[in-house]
């Protein structure tokens, strides 16, 4: 955008140009207000910077004295002689200090900004009554908040709360990758501290001979990678053959054969994760009927089973498991995408298929060459997140394989991961059974530089293939 | 005239050769579509089956139980236990689905709003940033959460649970935003000429255009208490069962030591999830179709 003045360049001119009321309003940001006539907005505007600063005396800056260290003082239980009791030390938590670090952090940043922002508009108030016009009374100025400036009301709870709930615990996530913060270093108990890169030399194979993580990080990622690939294109492909095969002319009672489809995704996964868990289970009801069938015999007789067994290992073994949960997910994930390719499907226009039909296109040409470009140019975006979605995909697995699958690999089994983990479960188990936290958070990264480069590239692809399509 | 005949003969005997071969297809297709349906439909109908069972395990020998009785349903409503705590948990859920109905539907709505239709510096930048933070997993800045929420001492709190669940919905505002782009800007135009604010637009003009996208939105938020696990587990986490929600409960009843007495009421317990959800989702099927395309369509 030629000509138009950035943030930093307009704040520059305000306080460049600035009469004295505009200059001191980025130190006490009501003294500006005052010096142009709004005494509302001055008083407001004081009261807010005052919290911010409040905020930051009293809670900020001791934790930020503390922020390069994490804390020294360990606790200790020190006999107080005026009550002749035992009591805590006055200790340092590191985790505390992390957390009040970072809020300060984002504190200051917003003090920072909406200092630049006092001194802007102050610019301009200078400007309206320099040229001799009024400037607005506070009902006025509450009025352009739900017109002109109508987003900012919009937008501000909304934002808030994923700073709040999302961004900040993202950053705590994010430094925690640098400290050695796990089950020896657990606050309120022992203090942790910064470690630079350790973790992360940890994770790529580094840490010493018992180290086993960069093995397993490998073999998790791969097995991540093929299990979002797979997920992502069985369910879609088969959802939408699903979907033609039924909205076919030569189909009849569509409707019926939709709703019996249906039926799955109305049922909460979880419920039906939990019970085809069982249903597949060692002893379940499905090795049952194998077995009747004379199917686990047979898979003796062709090698694909171990003699010793004898029942199928449908989730407990890490080959047959793999297969079990693709399956189990395209069972879970075509109705979906059924639902959704038979409302693209219908959007197709008409026009094009009776222009092809007339020019002698069979249906295979038609799919390939018509509604599959078509599909893809809509879904094309959604299919990128649905991968980055699979690769997070949490539910499917834990609730899968939570306490039914147990690793014999002794690697694996040392960096407490599983063959049929993604990034996300072996992340969650560190955390919620282990309280490594700093190698979760390193993994945390991980998954977002995976996913990261991935929807880069991806929309980089397809961007491209937009320009030279149209 | 008798070669015209036997010509007619020839034709009628392909036409016929062709119908019968039509016939065979169109049945081959339905069986096809049959056995996929009985694949689909097969876990569906054992949680139906067993949760009528007269067992209260799981039968592993047969697939359909012995015997038939309404004792689970019966039981899992008026007869809690201290596993089994149906009731409250629905209550609970109810309350958290409630309210976090409306926070999400309103942070929702406002953000597609402001993206879709007002035009403001840094508009771009926090588009890009959603996407970028909407790439890491959930499941990490949640444990920081768990975290924020442990040091101001609201976990174990259905307010804990609603702020996670609401609080950054914000964040999943794409598919709206899609729909809104669909409303036309000469609307919004011709009102504001005539005089009606930036939130008179919104609210009178843009909302009502939106029921479908309104209703999925709704109904969106208000299931994800129902079907979510992960977050629920991790901030309700005292053991006290009356303090749960259904999927933890229900969750909780297939413990090993539990499984093979609960079995049957776990099922139970599904069915009666399902009937709720169901009802919603049949009438958010047409819409969640509508806005997922349109959505999709403008990006």
């Amino acid at each position: 955008m030629p000509g138009e003045k950035n943030f930093f360049q307009t704040f520059g001119e305000a306080f460049v140009k600035g009469d004295i009321f505009t200059k001191v309003s980025l130190l006490v940001w009501g003294l500006g207000y005052i010096g142009h006539g709004q005494l509302m907005k001055a008083l407001l505007v004081t009261l807010v910077e005052g919290l911010g600063l409040y905020f930051l005396a009293f809670y900020g800056a001791p934790n930020l004295a503390k922020f390069g260290t994490l804390g020294t003082v360990k606790m200790e239980m020190v006999f107080d002689v005026t009550t002749m009791k035992n009591v805590v030390n006055n200790y340092d938590n590191s985790f505390e200090i992390l957390l009040m670090s970072m809020i300060s952090f984002v504190v200051i940043a917003a003090l920072i900004a909406a200092a630049m922002m006092v001194v802007t508009s102050n610019y301009q108030l200078q400007k309206i009554r320099a040229a001799g016009k009024k400037t607005n009374n506070f009902l006025q100025d509450i009025n352009v908040y739900l017109n002109e400036k109508f987003y900012v009301t919009l937008l501000t709870l909304p934002v808030l709360g994923v700073v709040v709930f999302t961004i900040v615990p993202l950053f705590i996530l994010i430094a925690v990758a640098f400290t050695n913060y796990d089950q020896q270093h657990m606050p309120p108990n022992a203090l942790f501290t910064w470690v630079g890169l350790t973790n992360f030399f940890t994770l790529f194979g580094g840490g010493g001979m018992t180290s086993t993580f960069g093995y397993s990080f490998a073999k998790v990622l791969t097995w991540t990678l093929v299990w979002a690939f797979f997920a992502t294109f069985t369910t879609f492909f088969g959802g939408i053959l699903l979907a033609m095969f039924i909205n076919d002319n030569k189909t009849k009672c569509p409707k019926f054969w939709r709703t019996l489809f249906m039926v799955t995704i109305a049922v909460p996964q979880f419920v039906t994760l939990l019970l085809v868990r069982n249903f597949f289970s060692n002893n379940g009801i499905f090795n049952t009927m194998m077995a009747n069938a004379g199917v686990t015999d047979f898979l003796h007789n062709i090698g694909l089973l171990d003699k010793g067994l004898s029942y199928i290992p449908f989730l407990t073994q890490p080959g047959w498991a793999m297969f079990t949960i693709i399956m189990i997910n395209i069972w879970i994930g075509v109705p979906y995408q059924m639902l959704i390719s038979t409302g693209v499907l219908m959007n197709i226009p008409a026009d094009m298929i009776e222009a092809a039909r007339i020019d002698g296109a069979n249906p295979v040409q038609m799919f390939f060459r018509i509604k599959l470009p078509y599909l893809l140019s809509v879904q094309g975006p959604s299919l990128v997140t649905d991968f980055v979605r699979n690769v997070n995909n949490f539910n499917v697995i834990y609730l899968l394989t939570q306490d039914v699958f147990v690793t014999n690999n002794q690697q694996l089994a040392q960096s407490n991961a599983k063959e049929i983990d993604l990034l996300v479960t072996w992340l969650f188990r560190l955390t919620q059974e282990y309280y490594n936290y700093k190698m979760a958070a390193v993994l945390g990264i991980m998954v977002f530089i995976v996913c990261a480069v991935f929807t880069v590239v991806c929309f980089h692809f397809i961007n491209k293939k937009e320009a030279t399509f149209s | 005239m008798s070669t015209t005949t036997i010509n007619d003969a020839a034709v009628q005997k392909q036409l016929k050769q062709g119908r019968v071969k039509k016939t065979i297809f169109s049945i081959i297709r339905h069986l096809i579509l049959a056995l996929l349906a009985f694949i689909w439909l097969v876990p569906i109908a054992w949680l139906l089956l067993t949760s009528f069972s007269t067992d209260k395990g799981i039968n592993f020998t047969r697939f359909v139980p012995e015997g038939f009785t309404l004792w689970n349903y019966i039981s899992i409503m008026t007869a809690p236990d201290s596993v089994a705590q149906f009731p409250r948990w629905f209550m609970n859920t109810l309350v958290v689905a409630c309210f976090n109905c409306v926070i999400s539907t309103c942070f929702v709505l406002m953000v597609a709003y402001a993206i879709s239709c007002c035009r403001f510096k840094g508009r771009r930048l926090l588009q890009n940033l959603s996407v970028t933070v909407n790439l890491f997993p959930g499941v990490l800045a949640m444990i920081a959460v768990y975290f924020v929420l442990k040091y101001m001492n609201l976990t174990n709190s259905y307010a804990g649970l609603i702020m996670v669940y609401a609080g950054s919905s914000g964040l999943g505002y794409l598919i709206c935003k899609g729909f809104f782009d669909t409303v036309p800007v000469s609307l919004r135009e011709a009102a504001k000429l005539d005089g009606a604010s930036e939130a008179r637009i919104f609210f009178q003009i843009v909302i009502p255009m939106s029921r479908p996208i309104l209703v999925y939105t709704i109904i969106n938020s208000f299931l994800i208490p129902w079907t979510d696990f992960v977050m629920a587990k991790m901030i309700l986490n005292s053991g006290i069962s009356t303090d749960w929600t259904v999927a933890i409960g229900l969750y909780n009843m297939l413990q090993k030591a539990l499984i093979n007495s609960y079995f049957s009421r776990f099922c139970a317990g599904g069915v009666l999830v399902a009937i709720p959800i169901s009802i919603l989702f049949v009438i958010m099927q047409k819409f969640y179709v509508e806005g997922i395309t349109s959505g999709a369509a403008k990006g």
